[in-house]
């Protein structure tokens, strides 16, 4: 716009950043995509293109069956993720007046509260020794500690709903406070109630917000390895671990390098739907 | 009228129940850093002997002290890299720009394991050792987007034409950047710097794979959680969860949400 002089002036500033992203983005992926067609002899990684890799993947059912588990258990976590999510954004939209400030940090402090400080804290709430089992015992509720809380899908389930609330809260919030007021007021104007209003009129102008929540908490719990391992136990095997596992003991990082393709491939096609069906404004966290 | 505020009344129960399910867990981590047993029971006690231990862990100190000195490069490097890529991109037009952009937000969007691996993968193939440099670069990796596009956003509401009048009055590029164009981006550039160094000291994946005996906070921690909870990871976690809390309130402060904290103020005459 204001560079038109001197178009060359203009493109020496972009050197930077795209050297950046060549060395940082596009040549690691790229090379990991390469890596994907080598195979390993021995302990040395051969450089002989081979389509072993995908075809051991597509082959041994035990590894189609960790990515179909992790995709439905993903599925569930961004269902569980707006369930919480949407209600609490349009609340704070449609109902809350006083503090409304102040209880916008609230939902959006866990975003940047650590990883690991969550982690630790499911542990504590869903251990054998744990809060609520503890709690359970002292009121004489159960005998026997609940072993069903921890170290399964279920306690995967919720401390991955729990890290994503904000992801899915952000850009239905952002949705949400976009919507013209006097559309409402039409609505309601024209007999709708609340519920009417909130159905045909809300909900799908919220739809792209509500959209790229749900493919942000879906690309988070698919390619999380942590907390499957901190509280998944044996049962909890997801496929970030599955590709974890290929770089440390197994020590087969082509194969690795594949599944991690599979997962860039998934995570690359749902987040492309973003662009079309939702709006990435909001769903990074700006201003 | 009556079943209106009957479904505001459930609406505010059950947003009342989110932040519980939000706010209950953090509180847990501090009272069982306070705790002097590792179980409920011991709530009854007050103890400040797990934060005394930690200031004894001569490791836990130095992997801290990586962390920081992790986050300031990997955030310096970031505001330059995204100060300039953004103003690129939101002022120069070429072909494939989206999928330029696109390409610029994968780090920081991508799963952290596809990051960490891929460029684990060219770091041994390069037969480069893992060293602080390699988690550096890894911190790069998903800083520059995180600054570059709040800096992008606030360059797209703040409009071309200020700059326009600038020049059009005789200022030069030099003197526009700086008195124009600065002034207005400054608190998205502190935000957005505060942000990736919020965000860098806390990453656990990424810097995992590039990280060899050189450990960040985070990676300490990790191994540290290998052997069960400990009080002392209570009583790291609370601090870290203090910490984390305060960049946020100082990070709010510049990247506020409403359009006046850029607005030009004005004029008197």
């Amino acid at each position: 716009m204001g560079e038109r002089r001197s178009p060359s002036r203009a493109l020496l500033r972009g050197i930077p950043i795209t050297v950046w992203m060549l060395v940082l983005v596009v040549v690691p992926l790229g090379y990991t995509f390469l890596t994907s067609f080598f195979q390993v002899e021995g302990l040395q990684i051969a450089a002989k293109l081979t389509l072993k890799n995908y075809a051991l993947f597509l082959t041994d059912p035990m590894y189609s069956g960790i990515l179909l588990k992790s995709l439905v258990l993903a599925l569930a976590i961004a269902m569980l993720g707006i369930l919480a999510g949407y209600p609490l954004a349009y609340m704070l939209c449609f109902r809350v007046r006083r503090g409304k400030q102040a209880l916008f940090m609230l939902s959006i402090i866990p975003l940047w509260v650590s990883y690991l400080v969550r982690i630790i804290a499911w542990r504590t709430i869903l251990g054998n020794k744990g809060v609520i089992n503890s709690a359970l015992t002292a009121l004489g509720l159960i005998q026997e500690p609940l072993s069903f809380l921890l170290y399964n899908r279920f306690a995967i389930a919720v401390t991955l709903t729990y890290i994503c609330i904000p992801f899915v809260f952000i850009p239905v919030y952002t949705a949400l406070e976009k919507i013209p007021r006097n559309i409402l007021e039409a609505s309601s104007d024209l007999g709708a109630g609340e519920l009417r209003t909130f159905l045909n009129v809300v909900l799908p102008l919220s739809l792209p917000g509500l959209i790229t929540g749900f493919i942000f908490a879906f690309i988070i719990a698919l390619g999380d390895y942590i907390i499957p391992q901190q509280l998944g136990g044996t049962q909890g095997i997801m496929f970030g671990n599955l590709i974890w596992s290929q770089f440390g003991f197994a020590f087969n990082w082509p194969f690795g390098a594949a599944l991690s393709f599979i997962l860039l491939a998934i995570s690359v096609t749902i987040l492309s739907l973003t662009s079309r069906f939702g709006t990435t404004e909001g769903g990074f966290i700006s201003e | 009228m009556n079943s209106r505020r009957k479904l505001g009344l459930g609406l505010k129960s059950y947003g009342f129940f989110v932040y519980f399910f939000l706010y209950f867990p953090l509180l847990i981590v501090l009272i069982f850093s306070f705790s002097p047993t590792k179980t409920m029971v011991g709530i009854s006690g007050f103890t400040l002997k797990w934060y005394r231990e930690l200031f004894r862990d001569e490791n836990l100190l130095i992997a801290f002290s990586h962390t920081i000195l992790i986050g300031v490069g990997a955030v310096a490097i970031a505001v330059a890299l995204g100060l300039t890529g953004a103003f690129f991109v939101s002022r120069v037009s070429f072909p494939g720009k989206s999928i330029f952009r696109t390409l610029v937000l994968l780090p920081y969007i991508l799963p952290g394991i596809l990051m960490g691996i891929s460029l684990l993968v060219v770091i041994k193939a390069l037969n480069v050792p893992l060293s602080p440099f390699t988690v550096l670069l890894g911190h790069v990796s998903f800083t520059v987007p995180v600054v570059m596009f709040q800096v992008m956003s606030r360059i797209a509401r703040m409009g071309p034409n200020y700059q326009s009048a600038a020049m059009d009055l005789g200022a030069n590029p030099v003197q526009t950047f700086w008195y124009v164009t600065l002034p207005m981006i400054r608190t998205a550039i502190i935000g957005a710097a505060l942000l990736a160094f919020t965000v860098s000291f806390d990453e656990i994946v990424i810097s995992y794979f590039l990280t060899g005996t050189w450990m960040t906070l985070p990676v300490y921690i990790y191994g540290m959680m290998r052997y069960g909870l400990s009080p002392k990871v209570y009583a790291i976690s609370a601090i870290i969860l203090l910490l984390s809390l305060a960049l946020i309130m100082l990070m709010s402060r510049y990247t506020g949400r409403t359009a006046e904290v850029y607005r030009v103020r004005p004029r008197k005459d």
